[in-house]
């Protein structure tokens, strides 16, 4: 791999897991502000009627054309570690903006999340030749999958 | 975690595995064609709506999800959804399941089971 290579995949990683914490963090920006969550058009109004959901979709079409623009060239079993190693970020964004406890058992199972996720990412570099379509798709959130 | 909770995990879960599955089978009919025909015949069967109700609804239940549990916490519950959809991937699809991705798949899993039985949030 050359040194512009690294640089490149160095670069468009980064920026793609921070659209994808972007997102993340805005959800929950938007959750907090219409809370309670109620089964309701009301609760749907609540949800809109704040900027961060605009913001979560900005990030949302960010992620969408960074991570086209990774596949062109990277191969798709890094690739789809890579965009699930936003529990990692969002932990530690949670931690700063939300004061929320890193505690043992997060740590714990992020560690082994992100253990499994580099197995099955070897597993698709093994399944897929380079520049191949990806099986799965992100999900629908970037969370897993999909996220 | 609350009983509502694990409701909306477990909605978000299906919501997603259904519209991944449902995308899966509107871009992979061989009948689509090529180029504008394609979109016009996906557009015209319903897999794609299908994939895109399921997407809507999955956004919402998903803030709503993480509305009540710590952000941090959300995201690694949220894991779960690599391993429902490879699983499904394979029911439906055919696709191969190799040791690794088994112990990809357990390990992931038992990270998701470490978060979720700590409770807190």
């Amino acid at each position: 791999m050359t040194k512009n290579l690294v640089r490149f995949y160095a670069i468009g990683f980064t920026i793609l897991v921070l659209f994808d914490t972007l997102v993340q963090l805005s959800f929950k920006y938007a959750g907090d502000h219409a809370f309670p969550p109620e089964a309701n058009w009301a609760w749907i109004v609540r949800v809109f009627g704040h900027p961060w959901i605009y913001i979560a979709v900005i990030g949302y079409i960010g992620n969408f054309f960074t991570w086209m623009t990774l596949l062109k060239h990277a191969p798709i079993g890094p690739a789809f570690a890579v965009t699930h190693l936003e529990v990692v970020s969002v932990m530690l964004f949670s931690v700063w903006l939300f004061h929320e406890p890193l505690t043992l058992a997060r740590v714990l199972g992020a560690v082994t999340i992100v253990a499994g996720i580099v197995c099955l990412a070897f597993a698709e570099s093994g399944a897929h030749p380079e520049g191949d379509a990806p099986t799965e798709a992100k999900g629908a959130l970037g969370v897993t999958a999909g996220d | 975690m609350s009983p509502l909770v694990v409701a909306l995990w477990l909605l978000n879960v299906t919501l997603d595995t259904v519209g991944q599955l449902a995308f899966k089978a509107a871009a992979g009919d061989p009948r689509a064609g090529d180029g504008l025909a394609r979109w016009k015949y996906m557009a015209s069967r319903p897999w794609i709506w299908i994939g895109v109700l399921s997407y809507v609804a999955e956004f919402l239940v998903w803030i709503a999800f993480l509305s009540l549990v710590d952000l941090s916490e959300g995201v690694l519950l949220g894991s779960i959804n690599i391993v429902v959809i490879m699983i499904a991937g394979r029911i439906l699809f055919k696709e191969k399941l190799t040791p690794l991705r088994v112990t990809g798949m357990l390990l992931v899993t038992a990270g998701v089971a470490i978060v979720g039985l700590a409770g807190g949030g």
